[in-house]
């Protein structure tokens, strides 16, 4: 760069700017005179990289990522070729370990993508996903997936409005409501939804006959409850539920569903967020992946609900089909090619049969 | 103004920028990328780790990294901080209870060195739905007049779902940063 280039002391931009009120003017003029200078920093160190200096950085890089893609290739293949797969313990390990490094190798390109030519990043992306793949074939092959558990779940038991579950009261909290008065104190932010009850029997039926909108609702702070949504609904919000059954028609949007114990879902929806469940039982349909995070003890089994028009209903919310997405299921907590300890299938001797609500029947 | 001469002279040959998307999961980021790139955006799972997307707008070359906002993989956000020209956080204006969880995330954002030159534009997302908090409100929970003077900020009301507002945000930030960048031409 020339001369002329460098930046001007503060003070002669502040100086430049006659309407300015000095003192917070010029703080202003300094952080922003910084601001440019960094920018101008990371434009040199751009600009200084070479043809010459950036090929080899990216070369080297590249050597790198192809050396652990083929250690990765070579111990699949070799994984792939054990005779007996299944008389040998220490595979289970191996494949860990294999999606270990792909893991390490994704950071890797995360960590160089700024010195990176794209091509070669998403040429390294596509290797990543590709790599991926082939652990999962190679973890059906070797592996068979633990289809059932037969972990003790004798704990859940039916709830009726008789059985009142009263030594711990239940703390009805508001977050958002403290938000509000901190914040803003501007109107009242409560979407519509079911708060603070117990051992009640909630049926609601969205857009049925009237015309109410379609839009968000929130389960929250629940304890021994039925409830049954019937009817399309944007967004579903569920929170703090305890010994709940729920039994929603189609969600077009996405159900998010946090901090459960001991309950049971039944649910149609685009996506599907699972936090903080304990043994919990999900039937579901999904048009993408359901995911898990910090949970443990929940099962899936696929969608079983009934009501009066309900076909129509999952039609248009275009879930009208099976997926068979209720079985693909992500834990966020437990990124390896292997089984999840946290969740698993349904036994299908355990499921539920198809649950029709369409009468309002207390007990189904 | 003073400084503009200073900022013609830095300007680069590409006209690449990056833009890095964050925010909370299920905010809707992956879901805007799609929709501003015209592709299929129903079948969407939650993004276990990133996306890259690069799309030409107007005379330039964004890279958008898209990243996902998962909790548990929100540690990982700052292997992505290096080089950002313009930051995108997606608020999913319906989710009232976790507000609290996205001013203090965007707050901790805020604080990194890497990203003290970025432009920020805040999405304020899913206004398509009927609850959902205008942005106006949204500007006010996240106490977004808190931040530092020589951020370059705006937030916008948007809707993934109808595509209402995606390009006003990224006309913003796309000049924003061209102003800051580039040669004005
Ligand atoms: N109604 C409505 N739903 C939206 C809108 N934007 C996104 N969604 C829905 O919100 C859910 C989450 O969207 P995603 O794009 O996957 O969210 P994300 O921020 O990428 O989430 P992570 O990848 O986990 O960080 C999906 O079910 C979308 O269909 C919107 O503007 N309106
Ligand atoms: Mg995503």
């Amino acid at each position: 760069m020339e001369e002329d280039d460098h930046l001007p002391k503060p003070a002669s931009a502040a100086a430049e700017d006659a309407a300015s009120s000095e003192d917070l003017d010029s703080a202003l003029q300094r952080k922003r005179a910084a601001m440019i200078e960094r920018l101008s920093n990371l434009h040199q160190s751009r600009l200084a990289r070479k043809p010459d200096s950036e090929s080899n950085s990216t070369s080297s890089f590249l050597s790198r990522f192809s050396d652990s893609k083929s250690s990765i290739e070579s111990t699949l293949s070799r994984i792939r070729q054990t005779a007996d797969p299944h008389s040998n313990p220490t595979l289970k390990s191996e494949l860990d370990n294999v999606s270990m490094s792909i893991a390490d190798l994704e950071k890797l390109v995360a960590e160089n993508t700024f010195s990176l030519p794209s091509y070669e990043v998403r040429t390294c992306l596509k290797t990543i996903t590709d790599l991926k793949q082939i652990v999962e074939q190679v973890t059906c092959e070797v592996i068979p997936r633990k289809k059932f558990s037969f972990k003790n779940k004798s704990a859940k038991k039916i709830t009726t409005q008789n059985d009142i579950v009263s030594e711990v009261p239940i703390r009805v909290e508001n977050n958002t409501a403290n938000v509000e008065s901190e914040n803003s104190g501007f109107r009242a932010l409560d979407s519509p939804g079911f708060r603070g009850k117990e051992n009640e029997v909630l049926v609601k039926e969205f857009n049925r006959g009237n015309d109410e909108e379609i839009r968000e609702f929130v389960l929250s702070d629940l304890r021994g409850c039925d409830v049954r949504l019937m009817g399309c609904v944007r967004a579903l919000f569920v929170h703090k539920l305890i010994d709940c059954k729920v039994y929603v028609g189609p969600v077009f949007g996405s159900v998010l569903i946090e901090e459960v114990t001991n309950c049971v879902f039944v649910l149609a929806s685009h996506q599907i967020r699972i936090h903080q469940a304990k043994g919990c039982d999900f039937y579901l349909r999904a048009r993408s992946r359901p995911i898990i995070e910090d949970s443990n003890g929940v099962r899936f089994a696929p969608y079983c609900l009934k009501y009066d028009g309900i076909e129509k209903d999952l039609e248009e919310a275009n879930l009208g089909e099976e997926t068979g997405n209720w079985s693909n299921v992500d834990d966020f907590k437990w990124l390896r090619a292997v089984q999840s300890p946290n969740w698993s299938i349904l036994p299908e001797n355990e499921r539920l049969d198809t649950v029709d609500i369409s009468n309002r029947d207390p007990k189904i | 103004m003073g400084l503009l001469s200073i900022i013609r002279k830095i300007k680069r040959k590409e006209k690449e920028m990056r833009i890095l998307m964050v925010g909370l999961d299920n905010s809707g980021k992956t879901t805007i990328v799609l929709k501003i790139n015209g592709e299929d955006t129903s079948v969407i799972s939650p993004t276990l780790g990133f996306n890259i997307k690069t799309i030409t707008y107007q005379k330039y070359t964004l890279n958008i990294w898209d990243v996902g906002g998962q909790k548990t993989i929100r540690s990982y956000w700052r292997n992505y901080f290096e080089q950002t020209d313009g930051l995108v956080w997606v608020v999913d204006s319906s989710d009232l209870r976790r507000l609290d969880d996205c001013r203090y995330e965007l707050h901790n954002l805020l604080k990194e060195e890497r990203l003290s030159g970025a432009s920020l534009l805040i999405f304020a997302n899913k206004q398509d739905i009927q609850g959902a908090l205008s942005p106006d409100e949204i500007a006010k929970v996240l106490n977004l007049e808190a931040m530092d003077n020589s951020r370059h900020w705006r937030i916008v009301g948007c809707s993934a779902y109808t595509g209402e507002g995606l390009l006003e945000g990224f006309d913003w930030l796309v000049q924003d940063v061209a102003s800051r960048i580039y040669m004005l031409d």
